[in-house]
Order: structure tokens, then C-alpha cells, then sequence
């Protein structure tokens, strides 16, 4: 890559993550990436015109703003000449936003994008089912009275069950497992404990509250107060799902969610429904100077694999070490790991797939085990389980935070990676830029 | 014969760059049997049926009829969205007898009756159209009316209407006789009373038009229509017609109904709306000829009495306002693309979302998040009020929602050229806000104040560049107040001056330029006019009755209620601070302290002068008095009659507006009337201030100020002499027998 230029993420924001049916419920997906978008702009004093192209990832877009990443430009006062198209990878569709500007600006066609990942869950909808809808097709196609006067006493009561598409979203269609399920095979695979699941879903909320009081977010963070919003509602400061005390001993009282009664996946240790989203400015180091912006870091590799579905919980390992290999640098030198938190049981999967070497040797064609992943390198910050997951959202988010931790954190590799739906794996490697 | 005969239009103002004959219309024949009229005349953007206009349309019409073998006329504008403005205003307001009145209406009358006579539905053998867009009001809508078809360009520009009732005159050129025919009584009440303009879709819905177009297909689907290449039926009142525009018993309830409605929104001041509803109902049972000869007769009184002169002069001012924003070209000059609101106030906070609205893109500044979080929400809340009333379309509402940006740190202003602060009036903090931004903002951005008693020039004091400092004075509720204060320091720049009144009527408002004395000009006059009411109240008069008064005169509200919507509190520092700026003429009553001190505040608090319950959506409504209320200290003025009480306010009102005058507060009488309608309300079939006392007559003005001084709830009191005391402006105009207008 020694003639490519050194590509940056230049500045980053993001609104407070809340939680799906919350802060957010009245909120739409334009609103929302026009408000973090005019904030950056405004921040950063980009001039609207600085950008080449706007890129968004988004995994349910909603069905009134098609190409979403074109509706929030020009919602947040980007000139009409700025092209904008919207990418969706599932749960990294926010990162592919991102490597899909790497990869415009590795090939020459403009080096300044604006990248987005938002996610409004709450606005999911529920769908008439099959029944129902051929019921609503003959009404419409049925001419006389008769005829219309049969079509309504087709009616059943049946037609009333709506097909809920935030659970259909979350399921497979390659093998009908809802992803709770897959994460359920990763702990049989693993054998992980409940236990350990609880345990490390506690940790993420105490990390996340703890760099919440530190400060650590707002470095991140934009304040928003929300369209809609009770009259006694207040601006959003912090993302609104981290539980202050989380105790080990609470989560052991949640049943199983998927598997009943011997799974070990709960509501308390997998990440929750989240609204969401984060905006990032993708340019070359130079262009970024030229523009007075002081890069966050360096966009040192990344890679895309994939894996098996029924187990996509374990797509970041088989993604880092692509990912790593292309840099030509080992597990150790990284320092802080952004593995996004699905599941605790996947985030433990992984940190064992990391370290075992029959692993390796298995599925990833090593001799040896990538390394040891410390639980104090792993979301230093907490993750998904405690801010949520917004699952456009979270691929720009933990890139952000991840950005900023080589600076808060004085490291110099850094690691942002995620499980994906569907059995893949992504991971981009962040260098600090010495600027 | 006479040289009247020769000249029917003897006694009507001709402009002063009147064009030479023939060149205000352009006759065009595009195609064999069409004729194409095209009101275009070189000496305005926007044609007006003036003298030039109307002797080119007697000739143009002639010509027409001449025409051998014609099968369609279209009459049109010089471009699809611009047509014509209606009768000359400013030579109505010059007409001095009912007579020219009367030849002026008839000659207009008689050349749209030869259209009338030419086209189909009158009887003759031509297809007449009319190809219009833009603004049509008045006379421009009457031609109109009276061809076979209506077309429209289909623009959000595009608007109908007889606003002649809002000139204090009703629609004379067939408007009354002519619409109810078309669209039927109640839907032509709806029009003509209100005196409003109607929207391109909403006109076509009720008859009004025929077709709506794009601007791009104006021309040709007039033409189309005229030759009769598209057929384009004409909506008929069908049954309709007979059960209802022609059943007395159906137009007597009409009528009962609408007296009523206009009742109550004229307070009976306004005469030409019951007129007009009068001459609309009898229309459709009358000759077309006869229900003409009636709009004449009517506007020939009506036209030359001092409620149209006041209302035209209005007009004509709000007209003037609009100039305030060009510059010696003439050209606009540019508007604000994104702005900054410091504070996040009532104030505050209402501009920020009035601009984000009206197309700017603006952040907004508090160090409160609290105060932020509500101007959001109130600004969404307006915004998704009008989104539900229709009146932004969806996505215009989701622009003017996404355009306010909040914060309370110093970040993301550099790209703002314009800030407006409307923080705490204290001229510390306004110093310390105002420096900042100018640092923020850069040196050529706008530093504007919303400051309602602080001096302008103080502020401007030790800022880089004071020429871009400028004061602009909003009222509160800022969303209804129509007025805004230019309030230009002695270093203000003209380039400022400007911006500033473009961008306030941007927003919707009338701005007027004063100087930079205490409390401006609009305060500065409420002030004797609000204290003398409490004089009053100490006095013994019942706050009801005066309020009565004030009202009958023809004010929005009465005082007492004017305080208790401003604050005792806030009413209170306003008048100390006038006391401070102007000495003992503006001594400020100290009765309702003890109101204050025990917290009745006004309608905020729930008490003030009077006692507020909930109302209507749980709105404050007026219950009596507050038993608070101190008794009074004597008894002068209780035997006192409606005129005594309205003139010891208002001739209050009127010496000061008379000093204000001398000072040079506001340029011309005509803005001092101005800021007074519409910062005030003051009633404007009056015409303003300035232009009552010239009603009144200066000379009787300075007498009744005399005795008003002398007597004696007046002469005891600290600065009651002095307030009473007639300005040298009034003494001189008085003694010189003229008028402020005149002089």
C-alpha cells in the first residue's frame, strides 16, 4: 500500500443510543441522521460541498425513505450535487459504510465521504400476513357488490396476526435460527457457562457507566433532545440502556430467552433493541489537514469473511485474521478490541476461538492460535449488552469509539470487529495517526 | 361638447411616469381568429389599472370588436405568473369627490361589460379567456369574472381575491355582482367579506377558476381553450343556484349568520364588510346592470371617507416597508443562509424557530439544556401545528424541523452570518455575549440585539467593526406580533439597515427603523398610555369600563388587559426605566406595587389587575377582578365620560408620539403611524396616531391638553402637568393650522 494515500476517519459523532419503543419512538431514520449530520457539519465547519459522496448503512430502512443515506443529505443541507447511496451488510451495514469509502478512495473516485450508520428498531413495523393481504388483493379486485360482498365474508379472525418483522429481521432465512439460537450453539460448542455469560454481561454495563461518569462518551457524544418527545421528556445526554449496579446475581433471575428452560442466552446478557446513529467523515490524511480536521486515526486494514451461519457469532475471528495478516501484524500488537457484544456467550466464543489452537489449525489454516485476547483490552468500555444495538448503527459506532480510545487510551493498534447475521465476519484495524 | 365628454376619466390621478398611449397593452394575433391581450406596461412590474392602462384597454377592446371573423380572445399578463394588482391605489387615495369616484368606477365597469358583451356567456359570439397567475386581486380578478374562462398557472404564487373590503371599500368593477353568480352566495361571501386570496387548487374547487396549469402550458391552453381545440366545461350552481342563491329564506339565514361573524371581527368599525354583505346577497335576484350601478353607488361615498384613506395609506406604508430591504438599485439585497439565536428564552427561542421555519438554517445558543430542550419542543410543536393544519406541506415541515440545531457550548458558529442575542437585559451580559460572537462569527457577521430597553449604541461600544451592530426588536408572542423595531445606532451601518429588514420580512414581519432612544419608539409610546390607566385605576375608574373605552376606540385590548398580558413586573421595569430616560413627563405610578410584591403578576401568574381562570384548553380566561387589587385613592375620576378616558390616554399617547416625531425616532409620521398599528394594534381604520391627532386637528389636540393639564387628577400628580404639556412639534403644527402628515 506504499503508493496508496493514508486513508483517516477525520471526526466522528454520534446521538445517544436509546432504547427501541423509548427516547426515539416517535424519532424517523432522516430525522435522525440529519440531526447528527448538521451537528458534525456544524462542529467540524465542513463546508456542505466537501463531500464526494454520502454513504449510509442501514439494515431496516424505512419503507417511506428509500436510499435513506440520499434522504439525510439533503435533510441535513448537503448540496443536491452530492450523490448518496446506502449500503446494508446486516449488523456491520454501518462499517461497510466506511470500508466502502476506503475502497472508493484506495480506487481513486473522490477522497472525502460521509458515513453513516442509523438504525431506528423502533419504528420496525408489523406486517399483514399472507392471509390477510390476499384477503385485501380480492377486495380491491372484486368489481360488483356480490362479488365484493363475498370477498368480505373471506374474513377470518387468523388474518388479525401480523408478522412482526424485527423478529423475522433477526431470523436466518438460510436456516431458520433466530440469532439468540446461534449464540445458543456457540456456548454448547464452548461450554460456556450461564454464569459466564452473566458475568460478563455485568462487566460491559459497570464499563459502560463508568466511562459515562468519566466523561469518555461525551467525547463522542452529541446531547439530543428527541422529536416527539412527553412533555416531560428531557434531552438525551448518554446512551439511555446502561444499568448503574448491574449485579451478576439480578441477571441469574432472567430465564432463558431462547432456549427454554436450559439455555444460557437472557434478555440481560445479549445486546438490546436500539435506536441509534453515528456519522464519520472518511478522508486521506492530507485532504483531512487541508480541511483543518485533526484525524481521529489511521484506517490501517480491514476485511470482510465469512463463516458458518448457524455459528455467525464467531464471523470476527475469521475476519481479524484477514484483517491482521493484511497489515502484517499479530493479536498482540493490537491493544484496545472493539468485538461488538451480540451475545456475551459469542464475545467468549471468541475470545476461546481466538486462543485455541485446534481452532486454528481447523478453520482458520494456522498452526497456532491468533492469541490471547485480556478481558481488559476486550470493550474497554463497556459494549452492545449495556449501550444497545442499533444494528445499522453499531459497524459506525464501535468505530468511533474505537478511534478515540488509541487517544484516550495511548495505544497505537486498535480493533474494531463484529459478528454478522448470515455467518460473516468484519474488521477494521485502526492505527493512531500521528498527525 | 364640453371637454368632459372628451375626457370621462376628468379628476383621476394620471401617475407620474405615465407611458404614452399604447403601450401598456401589447395586441398580439398568434393565429388566425385568436387575439391575444397582453397587460404589459412599461412603467411597473406589476400592471395597474391606472389611467394609461384603462384608455390602452378602451382602445385594445375597440379594436377587438372591430375584428372581423375572431373566434377567441385570451387576455393575459406579461408572464405566467404575473398578471395585474387591481385598481390604482394610490390614485384612489387622492380622489377627492364622490364624483371622480364615480366616473372612475363606471369607466372601468363599462370596458370589463364590452368584454362581457364580446364573450360567449354575455351573449356574444367570442370565446374570451383569462390566462392569469400570480397575485390577482381586486380589479386584476375582476376582468377575470368577467371573461367566458378562467385559466390559471398552477404555482403556490397563484392566488385570487377581492381584497377590496380591507381597503375599507368593496368590490366595484362587477366583483359583487359578478362572483356570487359564478360560485354561488356562501362561497362568494367567503371571498369578498373576509377580503382574502384564494389559492389556485382552492379557487378551481369552488368554481372561482376553471383549470389550473403549469406555468409552461399557460399560454397555449388559453389558446386552446379560446379556440376551442379543449373543451372546458364551467362549473354551474345547477339546483344549487335556485335553492339557495335565489331563496330569501336561505339568504335571510346567510345574512344573520355572517352580520354576526362580521360583528365581531370589525367591532362594527369597519362598514364596507357588512356593505359588501349586503350587496352580494341581493346580486343573484338583481340585472346584472343594476347590482353594477349599486357597486358604484356604494364606493362612491365609501372610497373618499377617512376609514379608506387611513386603510389605502396603511397599504401604501406596509408597500414602503418592503422598499427597506433594496438597496439604491433597487435589488434585493441578500438573504441569511445560516444564523445563530443566543438564548434560549420565550424571545429566544420563538425567532430561532421562526427563522429555522422561514428557510434558515439556524443554531441555537443556551447554557441551560432545560431552556433548550423547550424551545425544541415548542418549535416542533409549531411546526407539526401547521404540518396538521395543512399549511406546510409534509416535507416543508420536516426541513423546518430539521434546521434548528441547539447548543450550549461556543462550537459549530463560524459558518453563521448573522447572531441575535436575546439574553438577560443587562448590559454587562449583553457586552460579554455579543463579544464573544463577534470573535465566533467573524468580522463582517451581523451582531443584532433583541433588547427591548438597552441602548444600542452602548452595546455597540468596543466591538470590532460597530457598523453591523443593529438592535432588532421583536414583540412577544414573536409568532403573532407583526412588527419589528429596526433599531439603527448612530454607527449602523446602511448595508445593515437593510439585511436586517429583509430578513424581518422574511419572516412575515413589517419592519420599521427608529432611533436608538429608550424604549424605542413603540414602548416609548405605550408607556404614558399604559400609566395613565393606572392614574386612572387610582383614581377611582373601574378597569372594565376603561378597557370598554379603549376598545370602543378601537384598540386590540384594553390596557388593563394589555398589562396583564405584558406582567405588572415587567410593565413595572419598563416604566422606571422611561421615568430614568425621559424624566418627570414618563413618572411611572406606583399603585400596583403591592400587586407585585404579593406576586400577582398578570395572566402568568393567574391574577393581576384582573382574576384569571382556565378556560378554553386550558387557556387563561379573564374572571373578574383581583380582590388584591388596592382600593383607590380618591374619586376623580369616576364620574368621568368615555371621551375624557380616552383622551387622557391617548392625547398621552399622541403628545409623546409628537416629541418622538421631533426627535426624529421614526423617519416620517407615516412610520411612526405604522409602528403604532402594528405594534400596538392601534386601531387602524384611524389610520395610526399621527394621522388621528390630524383627525382630531392639532390645534384642538393642544387645547384639550390644556385642560387635561389643569385638571385635576392631573395637575397635583408629579409629571401629570408635564406629560400634558403640548410637544413644541404639536404647538407648531398646531399654530401653522397643517398636519404632522402635511408638514
Amino acid at each position: 500500500m506504499s503508493t496508496q494515500p493514508e486513508i483517516v476517519l477525520a471526526a466522528g459523532l454520534r446521538l445517544p443510543q436509546a432504547r427501541a419503543g423509548g427516547a426515539y419512538k416517535r424519532e424517523d431514520a432522516g430525522h435522525l441522521g440529519a440531526a447528527v449530520t448538521r451537528e458534525l457539519m456544524a462542529r467540524t465547519g465542513l463546508s456542505p460541498d466537501a463531500f464526494d459522496e454520502v454513504i449510509a448503512g442501514c439494515v431496516g430502512q424505512p419503507h417511506d425513505q428509500a436510499n435513506l443515506a440520499r434522504v439525510v443529505a439533503l435533510r441535513a443541507g448537503l448540496p443536491q450535487a452530492t450523490p448518496a447511496y446506502t449500503v446494508a451488510r446486516n449488523c456491520a451495514s454501518g462499517m461497510e459504510a466506511v470500508t466502502s469509502a476506503v475502497t472508493q478512495i484506495m480506487a481513486g473516485r473522490g477522497d472525502t465521504f460521509l458515513c453513516l450508520g442509523i438504525e431506528t428498531m423502533s419504528a420496525y413495523p408489523l406486517l399483514f400476513n399472507q392471509k390477510a393481504t390476499d384477503f385485501f388483493g380480492r377486495l380491491a379486485f372484486s368489481r360488483s357488490i356480490g362479488a365484493k360482498l363475498g370477498a368480505i365474508t373471506s374474513w377470518r379472525p387468523s388474518m388479525l396476526a401480523p408478522r412482526i418483522a424485527l423478529v423475522e429481521g433477526l431470523t436466518d432465512p438460510t436456516n431458520d435460527l433466530i440469532m439468540g439460537s446461534t449464540a445458543e450453539n456457540l456456548a454448547r460448542d464452548f461450554e460456556l457457562s450461564r454464569l459466564d455469560a452473566d458475568t460478563y454481561a455485568a462487566e460491559s454495563h459497570t464499563r459502560a457507566a463508568a466511562a459515562r461518569d468519566a466523561g469518555r462518551f461525551a467525547k463522542e457524544i452529541m446531547p439530543y433532545f428527541p422529536m416527539g418527545a412527553s412533555k416531560k421528556q428531557k434531552a438525551l445526554a448518554a446512551d439511555d440502556s446502561i444499568r448503574d449496579g448491574q449485579s451478576v446475581e439480578a441477571l441469574a433471575k432472567l430465564r432463558p430467552y431462547f432456549e427454554k428452560p436450559d439455555g444460557v442466552v437472557t434478555v440481560g446478557n445479549a445486546c438490546g433493541i436500539t435506536d441509534g446513529a453515528t456519522a464519520l467523515v472518511v478522508t486521506t490524511k492530507q485532504r483531512a489537514l487541508a480541511l483543518g480536521l485533526k484525524p481521529l486515526a489511521t484506517i490501517k486494514s480491514f476485511a470482510w469473511a465469512g463463516c458458518d451461519p448457524s455459528r455467525m457469532g464467531l464471523g470476527p475471528v475469521f475476519a481479524t485474521a484477514k484483517c491482521l495478516d493484511q497489515a502484517g501484524v499479530t493479536l498482540d500488537d493490537v491493544g484496545p478490541i472493539e468485538l461488538n457484544e451480540a451475545f456475551a456467550v459469542q464475545v467468549l466464543a471468541c475470545r476461546k476461538a481466538f486462543a485455541s489452537d485446534s481452532f486454528a489449525q481447523k478453520h482458520l489454516g494456522r498452526s497456532k492460535a491468533m492469541g490471547e485476547v485480556s478481558l481488559a483490552q476486550l470493550n474497554p468500555n463497556g459494549g452492545a449488552i449495556a449501550i444497545g444495538h442499533p444494528v445499522g448503527a453499531t459497524g459506525a459506532r464501535i468505530l468511533l469509539t474505537s478511534a478515540l480510545e488509541l487517544e484516550a487510551g495511548d495505544h497505537e493498534l486498535g480493533l474494531a470487529t463484529l459478528c454478522i447475521g448470515g455467518g460473516q465476519g468484519g474488521a477494521v484495524l485502526l492505527e493512531r495517526c500521528s498527525a | 361638447m364640453s371637454a368632459q365628454e372628451h375626457n370621462p376619466l376628468e379628476g383621476v390621478p394620471v401617475p407620474a411616469n405615465a407611458p404614452a398611449h399604447g403601450e401598456s397593452i401589447r395586441i398580439e394575433r398568434p393565429e388566425p381568429g385568436l387575439m391575444r391581450l397582453v397587460l404589459d406596461p412599461p412603467h411597473r412590474s406589476l400592471a395597474v389599472f391606472d389611467v394609461p392602462m384603462l384608455l390602452d384597454l378602451d382602445a385594445a377592446i375597440a379594436e377587438v370588436e372591430n375584428e372581423g371573423s375572431l373566434r377567441g380572445l385570451v387576455i393575459s399578463g406579461a408572464d405566467p405568473l404575473t398578471f395585474a394588482g387591481g385598481a390604482d391605489l394610490e390614485a384612489i387615495g387622492k380622489l377627492k369627490t364622490p364624483e371622480a369616484v364615480g366616473r372612475y368606477i363606471a369607466f372601468g365597469q363599462a370596458l370589463f361589460q364590452r368584454i362581457h358583451k364580446l364573450s360567449r356567456s354575455g351573449g356574444g359570439t367570442v370565446m374570451v379567456v383569462a390566462a392569469i397567475g400570480g397575485p390577482v386581486p381586486g380589479g386584476a380578478c375582476e376582468i377575470a369574472l368577467a371573461c367566458d374562462r378562467i385559466v390559471m398557472t398552477r404555482d403556490d404564487r397563484s392566488r385570487i381575491g377581492l381584497p377590496e373590503v380591507k381597503l375599507g371599500i368593496v368590490p366595484g368593477w362587477g366583483g359583487c355582482a359578478r362572483l356570487p353568480r359564478r360560485v354561488g352566495v356562501p362561497a362568494a361571501l367567503g371571498v369578498i367579506v373576509p377580503g382574502k386570496l384564494v389559492r389556485a387548487r382552492a379557487a378551481l374547487k369552488m368554481g372561482m377558476i376553471d383549470r389550473v396549469t403549469p406555468a409552461e402550458y399557460l399560454e397555449r391552453v388559453g389558446a386552446d381553450i379560446a379556440m376551442g381545440r379543449e373543451k372546458c366545461a364551467r362549473k354551474t350552481r345547477g339546483k344549487w343556484s335556485w335553492l339557495i342563491d335565489k331563496n330569501p329564506i336561505a339568504l335571510a339565514v346567510i345574512e344573520r349568520q355572517a352580520a354576526k361573524g362580521i360583528l365581531k371581527a370589525t367591532g362594527g368599525h369597519y362598514p364596507a364588510a357588512s356593505i359588501a354583505l349586503d350587496l352580494v346577497l341581493r346580486s343573484p335576484r338583481q340585472y346584472l346592470a343594476d347590482a353594477l350601478t349599486e357597486e358604484r353607488r356604494v364606493n362612491s361615498t365609501l372610497a373618499t371617507n377617512p376609514i379608506t384613506k387611513a386603510l389605502i395609506g396603511i397599504y401604501e406604508m406596509t408597500e414602503f416597508a418592503k422598499g427597506l430591504a433594496k438597496d439604491h438599485q433597487g435589488n434585493k439585497v441578500e438573504p441569511f443562509g445560516r444564523g445563530a439565536v443566543v438564548g434560549a428564552g420565550i424571545m429566544g427561542g420563538a425567532i430561532a424557530s421562526l427563522m429555522a421555519e422561514r428557510g434558515m438554517s439556524m443554531r441555537l445558543r443556551d447554557l441551560s439544556r432545560d431552556a433548550l430542550d423547550d424551545a425544541v419542543r415548542d418549535h416542533q410543536g409549531e411546526v407539526n401545528k401547521k404540518r396538521k393544519r395543512r399549511h406546510l406541506k409534509n416535507h416543508k415541515a420536516n426541513a423546518a424541523i430539521d434546521r434548528l440545531e441547539v447548543t450550549t457550548g461556543p462550537e459549530g458558529f463560524g459558518k453563521c452570518e448573522i447572531v441575535i442575542e436575546a439574553v438577560a437585559e443587562v448590559m454587562k451580559v449583553k457586552h460579554i455575549v455579543l463579544g464573544e460572537f463577534a470573535e465566533l462569527l467573524g468580522p463582517n457577521a451581523i451582531l443584532a440585539t433583541n433588547t427591548s430597553s438597552l441602548s444600542v449604541a452602548e452595546m455597540a461600544q468596543s466591538l470590532p467593526n460597530p457598523g453591523r451592530v443593529v438592535g432588532m426588536h421583536f414583540f412577544n408572542p414573536v409568532r403573532r406580533m407583526p412588527l419589528v423595531e429596526i433599531v439603527r445606532g448612530p454607527q449602523t451601518t446602511d448595508e445593515t439597515v437593510r439585511r436586517i429588514a429583509r430578513l424581518a420580512l422574511d419572516l412575515g414581519k413589517t419592519p420599521v427603523v427608529v432611533r436608538d432612544v429608550p424604549g424605542f419608539l413603540v414602548n416609548r409610546l405605550l408607556a404614558p398610555y399604559l400609566d395613565e390607566a393606572v392614574c386612572l385605576l387610582e383614581d377611582g375608574a373601574s378597569p372594565e369600563r376603561v378597557d370598554r373605552a379603549m376598545k370602543q376606540f378601537g384598540m386590540p385590548m384594553g390596557p388593563f388587559e394589555l398589562l396583564d398580558e405584558v406582567g405588572l413586573d415587567i410593565a413595572g421595569h419598563a416604566g422606571e426605566s422611561m421615568h430614568r430616560g425621559y424624566g418627570e413627563r414618563m413618572t411611572a405610578n406606583k399603585f400596583l406595587k403591592p400587586l407585585v410584591r404579593s406576586g400577582d403578576l398578570g395572566k402568568k401568574t393567574g391574577a393581576g389587575i384582573f382574576r384569571y381562570e382556565s378556560g378554553k384548553k386550558g387557556r387563561p380566561k379573564a374572571a373578574g377582578l383581583n380582590p388584591r387589587l388596592p382600593s383607590p385613592n380618591s374619586t376623580r375620576a369616576v364620574s368621568l365620560s368615555h371621551n375624557d378616558i380616552v383622551d387622557r390616554l391617548i392625547l398621552a399617547m399622541v403628545n409623546e408620539g409628537a416629541r418622538a416625531m421631533e426627535e426624529r425616532v421614526a423617519a416620517s409620521p407615516s412610520e411612526l403611524d405604522l409602528a403604532t398599528i402594528f405594534g400596538m394594534g392601534f386601531a387602524p381604520f384611524r389610520g395610526g396616531l399621527l394621522a388621528y391627532a390630524d383627525s382630531r386637528g392639532p390645534a384642538k389636540i393642544v387645547e384639550r391638553l390644556k385642560r387635561i393639564a389643569t385638571s385635576p387628577g392631573v395637575v397635583s400628580r408629579p409629571g401629570g402637568p408635564e406629560r400634558f404639556d403640548s410637544a413644541p412639534l404639536l404647538l407648531e403644527v398646531a399654530e401653522a393650522g397643517g398636519t404632522f402628515h402635511a408638514s
